[in-house]
């Protein structure tokens, strides 16, 4: 009998406001410090999880897809 | 009050105990979106009461860039009006002549005016002034700000004015009008700090509202978002040249660190203008020598400005 492996953590994907993509480490990590991590300001921003919208003091993590969306200003 | 699902963790709903989607800075509080949808829209039925912006029988301009401001304050304004009384909506759309921006916001604001079904008149600065912005501006883009301004003003009223309206609403918002309260004071100007923020007309044209005044441009963003209705739109390309752009990133950065900030500025200019308001209302209004509009001296802005541009 095989002893269980552990299951890898994977990488959270991050879609930048500028539709640029990249990984982020694993988590979890809350949604305003992922922001500070990332440079944005969270009043400035917002973001959602699985495509649904997520306050700042959600926690993130593993494989979730993350937007970041810049809000624009004006209008 | 908290969900965990898997490695996520989802604050809920203080009310409900839905999945949160936005937390109020100042308190702390989560809504879902039922409920942020519900306090977004009467925050702005309670300004419009406790200001009397809008009354029964009202005929009211919104300015309508297709933006996400304007395009919120339709979509808000759709909703709440019919709990005000018979109130009637035209939409009313000012083209610039911005080159790579205004297209893209005007199509936005046809899309919306006919989802709505609303009347819609579009006016532009060629029409109006004989050229576009980005003509006027070339060689003093860092006066942008100020020259729109003064231009956009005009083909607004313009634009009310042929729509027969009896009340022009416009998208600006709690960030605008904070923004607005420090660059006043930046500048030394105390007159335009007291100016009533709800309604800025002093009864010499028709009467200009600002119904979002106390929803933020985070909130107006998660609210057309909850709608499916965000559009991933350019900003302003002389939004560079402003004091106003300064004042936005201090103001967010402290808002950020200390929330309540943009309320507070909001407060002290409530607490201002109810103290010394009226000692400054007695500025005399003339008549523009040389197009008729009330202004404050011989000869109006507009008119002023209209000798240099090229």
């Amino acid at each position: 009998m095989h002893p269980a492996r552990p299951v890898p953590h994977k990488a959270m994907k991050i879609l930048l406001p500028d539709k640029c993509r990249r990984d982020a480490g694993p988590g979890p990590v809350t949604v305003e410090a992922l922001l500070s991590e990332l440079g944005f300001d969270p009043i400035e921003v917002i973001v959602s999880r699985n495509g649904m919208l997520v306050t700042e003091d959600a926690v993130v993590g593993n494989d979730d897809e993350i937007r970041i969306i810049r809000i624009a200003h004006g209008g | 009050m908290v969900h965990t699902a898997g490695h996520g963790i989802t604050p809920r709903c203080d009310t409900c105990g839905e999945p949160a989607v936005y937390r109020e800075r100042t308190t702390g509080r989560h809504f879902c979106k039922n409920h942020f949808i519900a306090d977004v829209e009467g925050r702005v039925l309670e300004t419009i009461r406790s200001r009397n912006l809008i009354a029964p029988g009202d005929h009211v301009a919104v300015a309508l860039s297709g933006g996400k401001d304007s395009t919120a304050l339709l979509v808000i304004l759709s909703k709440v009006l019919p709990g005000v009384g018979p109130v009637r909506l035209t939409a009313i759309t000012i083209d610039e002549g911005i080159a790579g921006y205004r297209e893209d916001t005007v199509r936005s604001a046809d899309t919306l005016v006919a989802r709505y079904a609303l009347p819609h008149l579009t006016v532009s600065f060629p029409d109006l002034f004989g050229g576009t912005l980005d003509a006027f501006l070339a060689g003093r883009e860092p006066e942008a700000c100020s020259v729109c301004g003064i231009l956009r003003r005009k083909a607004l009223n313009v634009a009310a004015e042929r729509a027969g309206a009896t009340k022009l609403a416009t998208g600006h918002n709690l960030d605008d009008e904070a923004q607005s309260v420090f660059m006043n004071v930046l500048r030394g100007d105390l007159p335009r700090l007291v100016r009533d923020s709800g309604s800025d007309s002093q009864g010499r044209f028709i009467p200009r509202i600002k119904p979002l005044m106390f929803v933020s441009e985070k909130e107006i963003a998660v609210y057309l978002m909850l709608h499916g209705m965000w559009a991933d739109l350019p900003e302003c390309p002389y939004a560079v040249h402003a004091l106003r752009g300064e004042v936005r990133r201090m103001l967010a950065t402290l808002e950020s660190r200390h929330p309540g900030t943009m309320l507070n500025l909001m407060k002290s200019k409530a607490k201002i203008e109810a103290q010394c308001g009226g000692l400054l209302e007695d500025e005399a209004v003339h008549r523009c020598r040389e197009c008729g509009d009330p202004c404050s001296g011989e000869i109006c802005q507009l008119c002023t400005l209209k000798k240099t541009l090229r």
